[in-house]
C-alpha cells in the first residue's frame, strides 16, 4: 500500500437551507480546497463523490448529477454512500484510489442539499423503515434516537445534564467556525434540559440541525507530496464496520459496529492504547448522546464513562482528550456526507497547526474522525497522523 | 503551539454559500421548481413475514429458530445473519414482553408537533432470545409509568378488523404476573 | 423449507408509497437565468474566460476548466435554435398512451455552445425535424414563476 497525504480541504457555509444548487455547492467547496492544494482540476487524477440518501436533494442517483460541480466531468468517478457514515467512508474511498497506486491525486467531495425535502427532511427519512415490520407503525426517525439514548441512560445511570454538557461544549466550539450554523458563544445546560421536549429523552437542543453544504478534500501520493509540503498530514488507519439491520435483536447501549471500525483502523495505524495514544477525536454527534456511545465505540474510554470524562472538562478543547473541536454537527450544522467538514477536514486543519481560533492547544499529532449511519449499525474510521 | 503555526492563517479561510429564509421562499424572493414525485410500491414479503404476519392475523406472536446458534429470532426471517445459515423451526412465541427502551414522541411522522404524546418502543418477546423483539406502541398506561424493564402484554384488534399486519396488535399494555 | 410456507392465502405484498415533495432551488445562476426569463423573451448565458465556451443554460462555473464565472462573463442570446435531434412521443412518463403523441427536441440554443429540451408544437407529425429553425413561445410575462415551464413550447422560425 502507498502512503497517502491530504494536501488541502474546503467546506461551504452550512445553513437549513442555501440558495445554491448541489453543484454549485460541490463546486464551492471543492474550489477552496483546489486553492488550498495550489492545483487545478487538470491536477486530478480521479474524484470520489460521496452524499447520502437520495431522497434529501430528490434527485434519483445524485452521484451522477454532481459530477460536474466536483470537477469530476471527464475523470474516474465514482460516488460512495452509506447514510449517516458517508462524510467519513467518502475520504476513506478516497484514501484506496491512491494507497492502491491507480491514481496520485485524488479530490473527494461531499455534498447533502437537506433543504429541498418538504414538509421537512423527517419526510426523506421516513423512507429508510423497513416498510412492512417498522413503517405502518408511522414513525420519525427521531424515535430511534431517543429510544438509543433511553437505553444508553438507563444502563449506565447517565444523568441527562450530563448529556446536555456535550451540546454546550459543542455549540460554543463552533464560535471560531466560519461555516456554523448553531454556535453559541452563551448557551448553558439549562437552555438544553429546558428546551421543547421532540420525543422524550430527545429535546430541541439535544439535536444537530438539517442542513444544506457540502465539503472537500484532496489527497496526495507519498510520492508526490514533496511538491506540495514539507510537514505532510498522513492517513494513518482506516476503518468501517456495520451490524444487522434487525435493530431492534441488539442491545442499544453500545455501539459494538464503532469498536469494530475503530479496531481495524488503530490496527493499521499501530494504534494499541487509543486513549493514550489518540490525541483528539470528532466522533460523531448529530446529537450529545452520539458522541459518548462513540467515545466508548472508540474505546477512548471505558462503557459509561465518556459522560463523567465530559463533566471533568478532559473532552474541553484545552483538556487531555479534546472532542470535537470543530463545534461538531451540533454546533456546525449536520448536511450528512458533507460533515466530512468536520469529521476529516478539521483533523487535517488541526493537525496542520492551521485551525485558527479552534486550534488544539499543544502538539497535536495523532487525530480521529468517525461517521455513523444507517439504522443505528454503521461506523465508518480514519486516522490521520502529521 | 510553536510560533510558526500562530502566524499561519486559520482554515476554513471564509465560508461560501449564500443563506435562503423560508420567509424568501414564501415571498418568492427566490425562484425554485416544486415537485412532487408519484411513486408507489408493492413489497415482497417472502416467506417469513408472510407467515409472521399470517400469524399476526391469527393473533399469535411466531418466531424462528437458528439451529446453529440456537438464537429464537423474532421478526422471524429465512436465515440467519449472523451464522449465514437457514432457520428452521417456526416457535411460538408468547405476546408478552419487556420494555427494552421507549420514548415519549411529541412529533408525528413529519415532525409536526403533537400535544399528547405518542408512547413507542422495543419490546423483547417472551419466549424469543433475550433482547429479540420489534417496536410497538404502548397503551393504557400515564406516560410516567412507563419504564425501561416493565412487563408488558400485547392488545390485539378485534379478529375481525385484522389484516396481517403489524398493527393487527393495536398496542402494549401494563402485564402483572397471573393476568390472562 | 420454502414449500412449508407457502400458502396462497398469505399476504405476500406489502404496498406503500413514498410520500415526500420537493422544492429545488434554482441555485445562484439559475436564479438569475429564470430570473431574467420572467421579463425578458431571451435567455441568459455565459461564457468560460479559459476555454471561449458559451455555456447554456447559464451556470455559476464551467464543468470543463473548473473556471467560476464572474459577471462580465453573463452575455443574453435570443431565445431560438435548431433542432439536433428529435422523438416523437407517444406515451407519458408513466408509461400510458397520449391522447396526442409529442415531438420532444434536443435544439441547440443559436450563439450557445449549449442546448435545451423542449416540445415542438406541430401539426406535422411525420416530418423530419433535425436542422429545423424554432423559436421559444413564452407563457405571458404576468404568469411566469420563474422555472422551465415559462417556456410554453417551441414552434418553426418563419
Amino acid at each position: 500500500m502507498k502512503d497517502v497525504a491530504v494536501i488541502g480541504a474546503g467546506m461551504t457555509l452550512f445553513r437549513r437551507r442555501l440558495k445554491e444548487t448541489g453543484k454549485e455547492l460541490s463546486f464551492l467547496a471543492a474550489k477552496m480546497a483546489l486553492e488550498e492544494a495550489g492545483i487545478q482540476k487538470s491536477d486530478l487524477d480521479m474524484v470520489v463523490m460521496g452524499s447520502a440518501p437520495d431522497a434529501f436533494d430528490g434527485i434519483h442517483m445524485k452521484g451522477e448529477n454532481l459530477i460536474d460541480g466536483a470537477a469530476a466531468a471527464g475523470k474516474p468517478y465514482v460516488r460512495v454512500f452509506n447514510g449517516g457514515g458517508t462524510g467519513v467512508f467518502a475520504p476513506i474511498a478516497g484514501w484506496w484510489h491512491v494507497a492502491s497506486g491507480v491514481a496520485d491525486i485524488v479530490m473527494v467531495v461531499c455534498e447533502e442539499k437537506m433543504g429541498s425535502c418538504y414538509p421537512h427532511p423527517q419526510t426523506a427519512f421516513r423512507h429508510i423503515w423497513d416498510p412492512i415490520i417498522d413503517r405502518p407503525l408511522n414513525p420519525n426517525l427521531i424515535w430511534l434516537f431517543a429510544m438509543e439514548m433511553n437505553r444508553y441512560m438507563t444502563v449506565y445511570n447517565i444523568k441527562k445534564e450530563d448529556i446536555a454538557r456535550v451540546a454546550v461544549k459543542n455549540k460554543r466550539n463552533a464560535v471560531g467556525h466560519p461555516c456554523a450554523q448553531l454556535a453559541d458563544p452563551n448557551i448553558t445546560i439549562d437552555d438544553v434540559l429546558n428546551s421543547e421536549v421532540m420525543a422524550w429523552p430527545v429535546q430541541r437542543l439535544d439535536v444537530s440541525p438539517p442542513s444544506d453544504g457540502a465539503s472537500a478534500l484532496i489527497y496526495c501520493s507519498k510520492d508526490k507530496v514533496h511538491q506540495f509540503t514539507d510537514d505532510p498530514i498522513w492517513v494513518d488507519g482506516v476503518g468501517w464496520g456495520i451490524d444487522s439491520t434487525m435493530w431492534t435483536n441488539r442491545d442499544l447501549c453500545f455501539p459494538r459496529y464503532v469498536a469494530t471500525a475503530a479496531k481495524m483502523a488503530y490496527k493499521m495505524a499501530g494504534i494499541t492504547n487509543p486513549p493514550k495514544d489518540i490525541d483528539f477525536a470528532e466522533p460523531y454527534d448529530p446529537f450529545d448522546y452520539k458522541e459518548l456511545h462513540h467515545m466508548e465505540g472508540l474505546l477512548l474510554c471505558k462503557k459509561g464513562e465518556a459522560p463523567i470524562l465530559t463533566r471533568e472538562g478532559v473532552t474541553q478543547r484545552d483538556g487531555d482528550l479534546p472532542i470535537c473541536p470543530s463545534g461538531g454537527l451540533l454546533g456546525v450544522g449536520n448536511p450528512i456526507a458533507a460533515t466530512m467538514g468536520q469529521k476529516v477536514c478539521e483533523v487535517y486543519w488541526q493537525l496542520a497547526g492551521k485551525a485558527g481560533k479552534r486550534q488544539i492547544p499543544g502538539d497535536p499529532r495523532v487525530g480521529v474522525g468517525q461517521a455513523w449511519g444507517d439504522i443505528m449499525q454503521m461506523a465508518t474510521v480514519i486516522v490521520l497522523r502529521r | 503551539m510553536t510560533e510558526k503555526k500562530e502566524q499561519k492563517e486559520s482554515y476554513p479561510k471564509y465560508a461560501p454559500g449564500t443563506h435562503v429564509h423560508d420567509k424568501d421562499i414564501y415571498e418568492r424572493k427566490i425562484t425554485y421548481t416544486w415537485w412532487e414525485p408519484e411513486v408507489q410500491y408493492s413489497w415482497s414479503l417472502g416467506p417469513a413475514m408472510s407467515r409472521f404476519l399470517q400469524e399476526l392475523k391469527a393473533g399469535k406472536i411466531i418466531g424462528i429458530k437458528c439451529n446453529r446458534c440456537r438464537r429464537v429470532i423474532v421478526p422471524p426471517r429465512m436465515f440467519c445473519e449472523y451464522c449465514y445459515g437457514p432457520t428452521s423451526d417456526w416457535v411460538y412465541l408468547k405476546d408478552t414482553g419487556t420494555v427494552e427502551t421507549f420514548s415519549l414522541s411529541y412529533l408525528d411522522a413529519d415532525a409536526r408537533r403533537i400535544e399528547e404524546p405518542i408512547l413507542i418502543g422495543v419490546i423483547s418477546i417472551d419466549g424469543a432470545s433475550p433482547k429479540h423483539g420489534f417496536m410497538h406502541y404502548f397503551g393504557e398506561m400515564k406516560p410516567e409509568e412507563l419504564k425501561i424493564g416493565m412487563k408488558v402484554k400485547a392488545v390485539w384488534k378485534p379478529e375481525n378488523e385484522r389484516e396481517g399486519s403489524i398493527t393487527d396488535i393495536k398496542y402494549f399494555k401494563p402485564f402483572r404476573g397471573g393476568e390472562e | 423449507m420454502l414449500e412449508k410456507q407457502t400458502d396462497p392465502t398469505s399476504p405476500m405484498h406489502w404496498r406503500g408509497d413514498m410520500q415526500a415533495d420537493y422544492m429545488y432551488t434554482n441555485g445562484v445562476a439559475g436564479d438569475r437565468f429564470f430570473r431574467h426569463l420572467m421579463e425578458k423573451d431571451t435567455f441568459l448565458a455565459t461564457k468560460c474566460k479559459k476555454c471561449g465556451k458559451v455555456l447554456f443554460p447559464a451556470r455559476l462555473y464551467c464543468e470543463d476548466c473548473f473556471q467560476e464565472i464572474s459577471e462580465s462573463d453573463w452575455l443574453e442570446v435570443p431565445a431560438t435554435g435548431t433542432v439536433r435531434v428529435f422523438t416523437v412521443a407517444t406515451i407519458n412518463a408513466h408509461g400510458k398512451k397520449m391522447e396526442e403523441p409529442k415531438i420532444i427536441a434536443l435544439i441547440d440554443i443559436d450563439k450557445t455552445d449549449g442546448a435545451l429540451l423542449g416540445i415542438i408544437k406541430t401539426k406535422d407529425l411525420k416530418r423530419d425535424f433535425c436542422g429545423v429553425k424554432v423559436k421559444a413561445v413564452f407563457k405571458p410575462k404576468e404568469k411566469r414563476e420563474g422555472t422551465l415551464k415559462d417556456i410554453l413550447y417551441f414552434e418553426e422560425k418563419i
